[in-house]
């Protein structure tokens, strides 16, 4: 326990900062560059996990347990969220049989 | 409170009536059950109601009125449903069900007094649209706005996650009163991630309520999903993004306007000349009114760039007035629809003569949309205008009386297609509810625009 | 220290994989050792029972449905016909960007919020549950609903019609 004590107050929070952004910024690029919906949707799961690990470490630098908390709102939400988008992807999937989202563009994004 | 209870409830029980097979029963319970959360909404007013949960709800005024039009609207769509999701599926239930979901996350968005409620809510509302966007399970239309609405949204909730994390980095709380206790305790010296966690929760809600350079989405979405869930979307959503918007900087973040004003300003004529120049060439009257909610959308952020004491009243005139005229719009279109079998501009030729009223209620929504005297939606812009006026942004005024007049064009062109335009069609049988629905926006919106101070000075 | 700088090390390389490999189960496979990695992130900042849960749900419930939707649709060739490279450079270039303005304007961070915390306790069960169950009941309550709500939007949507719309 001590040992973890002294880990955490060696990492200056910024890293914890500039990690968070990181992982959020190649969610967002993935996004952007790719065009299976799934691989979207796995891109979106890596922002959302990017905001939990700058929560969780604000909270821990804080010491206020609110921030853990509303991890726990936005792990819900995630579970939620993968259960109705892979439904949509599915619904899709038996009408084009293609989750490319460019099939689906009669116009632009 | 009560009011989010039972729109719960409500929706509960209306997924056990489906069980029993009790259809006849589902349209006139939800109906009732909305009008006892009004009448329940409607008795908090004036009642100081404090934050209740540990400072997690506050259901003051401005979550009455707002909860109070968005069950009104509710009550309109629901109205026009009948016989409608029946023509889609077996599974009626489910889809009221998913409405009333909707509903109590938006009564929690308009109530919110801690970031995590205003997270939850906005998500109980996403996940029900992102599903009813979709209910046309066979239509490729509304494949494609279901997959397109969620990819965006979860994208935008992101954003609005990030800013959220960054902000509570910053103020160490969720809580709306710490947060704007730490802006007021430090006019000098906020740390910078708060800045940057306000920018990105500025374009998570901008993603979510449509506006440029966010509203890619929109036409598609609003175009694909069926028109009921369309006419849900574009007013009651609309609504309720709006009130989370302004709810949030009025409470937060109004000491800080020379940092966001400048952003905000531009997203605001961005979305002004998007919307209204695109919404000119298109030929579907549907999507038509995709982007002229976009250009509304310009029209009530012109209330939060002018945050003041008087842009709740501004944004709740705009909002009830735009809404009420949505809702006959998408009415009418729907009769024409299952008439003619498009939306096109051409469908509404001749409809001056095969059925006057319904013309006649077309077209005062369409002055009230393009803000012609004597309608709500005049009082409405005129109240924008005005807030703006107020804080002496009198060239940002001049760009969106340009707007209004663009506006104008393609509104009129409904019209004379309507008036001017022969068609050789029969009558189109307009159902009693349907003739409620209009008779009660078309009587809203002349009240309102003649007689405003019934809710002008509601603040 | 030094296990903080392995962890993030290894989670960008993960992420990066995630988001630029071709076939798609690979993608999730590298999702799933991201997300490892985050767990060991939450050990190190002693939220524990983050760390469990975020094992449990992400690792468990998640990444299993996304494994699964692939496998079922027969997807697990790289079938994805790629974007066209000025597409790919103008989002790279727009993450860039993005990144660009968060750390730059993250870079001027008040060293006062860098103290260590004081208070070892605030990652237990226990802890949290205080806190969840008295502050948090409201939020709790109505996650409720999402979860009600997903449940049966996922059901309507996934399921076979009879009825031909």
């Amino acid at each position: 326990m001590e040992n973890i004590t002294s880990t955490i107050q060696a990492v200056p929070l910024n890293h914890y900062i500039l990690l968070s952004a990181i992982i959020f910024t190649i969610g967002v690029i993935g996004v952007l560059v790719r065009r299976n919906a799934i691989i979207i949707f796995m891109s979106v799961e890596l922002m959302l996990n990017a905001v939990n690990l700058l929560l969780a470490a604000f909270s821990s630098y804080s010491g206020d347990a609110s921030g853990q908390v509303f991890v726990f709102f936005i792990m819900a939400l995630a579970a939620a969220e993968v259960a109705v988008g892979l439904a949509i992807i599915v619904m899709v999937y038996r009408n084009t049989s293609s989750i490319d989202i460019n099939i689906l563009n009669r116009l632009k994004w | 409170m009560s009011t989010l209870i039972v729109i719960s409830i409500l929706a509960i029980v209306v997924l056990y009536l489906g069980l029993f097979k009790a259809k006849q029963a589902l349209l006139p319970i939800s109906v009732l059950g909305l009008v006892a959360a009004l009448a329940l909404a409607i008795m908090e007013w004036n009642s100081n109601a404090a934050p209740i949960f540990s400072g997690m709800m506050h259901f003051d005024n401005f979550a009455v009125a707002f909860s109070s039009i968005c069950i009104i609207t509710t009550i309109l769509v629901f109205l026009l449903s009948k016989n409608y999701f029946e023509k889609i599926s077996d599974n009626v239930a489910e889809y009221y069900t998913l409405i009333l979901f909707a509903l109590s996350g938006i009564i929690v968005m308009v109530s919110y007094h801690n970031l995590s409620m205003l997270f939850v809510g906005l998500e109980i509302m996403s996940v029900s649209l992102y599903i009813l966007a979709g209910i046309k399970r066979k239509d490729f239309a509304s494949n494609e706005a279901a997959l397109k609405y969620f990819l965006m949204g979860a994208f935008s909730t992101g954003f609005l996650l990030f800013g959220i994390a960054l902000i509570y980095g910053a103020s160490k709380s969720f809580d709306l009163a710490v947060i704007a206790q730490y802006v007021i305790d430090r006019p000098t010296g906020i740390d910078p991630i708060f800045y940057v966690g306000l920018v990105l929760m500025i374009v998570g809600l901008c993603f979510k309520v449509g506006a440029a350079p966010f509203h890619f989405w929109t036409p598609d979405v609003y175009e694909g999903a069926p028109t009921l869930i369309t006419a849900f979307m574009s007013t009651v959503v609309k609504i309720a993004g709006f009130a989370a918007f302004l709810r949030l900087f009025s409470i937060c973040f109004a000491p800080l306007q020379d940092f966001w004003m400048p952003t905000l300003l531009v997203i605001t004529i961005l979305t002004l000349f998007v919307g209204n120049i695109t919404a000119l060439y298109q030929t579907n009257f549907k999507r038509m009114l995709a982007f002229s909610s976009i250009s509304h959308a310009g029209y009530m952020l012109f209330a939060i760039v002018a945050l003041g004491a008087a842009s709740t009243n501004a944004i709740f005139i705009y909002a009830a007035a735009y809404a009420v005229s949505s809702i006959t719009a998408f009415a009418v279109l729907m009769l024409v629809k299952a008439k003619t079998g498009s939306e096109n501009f051409e469908d509404f030729n001749g409809l001056a003569k095969s059925n006057p009223f319904l013309a006649f209620a077309l077209t005062v929504a369409m002055l009230s949309f393009a803000g012609i005297p004597l309608t709500a939606g005049f009082i409405g812009k005129f109240f924008v205008f005005n807030a703006a006026l107020a804080q002496y942004h009198t060239w940002l005024v001049a760009i969106a009386v340009v707007n209004a007049i663009i506006g104008v064009f393609y509104y009129f062109k409904v019209i004379v297609a309507m008036y001017f335009k022969d068609n050789q069609t029969k009558q189109i049988a307009t159902p009693a509810y349907f003739n409620f629905v209009l008779g009660v926006s078309l009587i809203i919106t002349l009240v309102l625009g003649i007689y405003p101070s019934f809710i002008t000075n509601l603040f | 220290m030094s296990l903080f700088y392995v962890v993030a090390f290894l989670s960008i390389i993960f992420a990066l994989l995630v988001i630029f490999t071709k076939n798609p189960v690979h993608s999730v496979l590298y999702l799933i050792a991201t997300f490892f990695t985050f767990t060991i992130h939450y050990i190190i900042l002693n939220a524990q029972f983050l760390a469990v849960v975020n094992f449990i749900v992400y690792m468990g419930a998640i990444m299993v449905l996304f494994l699964f939707v692939l496998m079922l649709m027969n997807l697990n060739t790289d079938t994805e016909p790629m974007k066209s490279t000025l597409l790919k450079v103008v989002g790279a270039i727009a993450g860039g960007c993005l990144l660009v303005t968060l750390v730059g304007s993250m870079k001027t961070l008040s060293s006062a919020s860098t103290t260590a915390m004081d208070n070892t306790g605030i990652g237990l069960v226990e802890n949290l549950g205080k806190v969840l169950f008295s502050d948090f009941l409201l939020p709790f309550e109505l996650s409720s609903i999402l979860l009600l709500a997903a449940m049966v939007g996922a059901v309507l949507l996934a399921k076979k019609d009879n009825k031909t719309a």
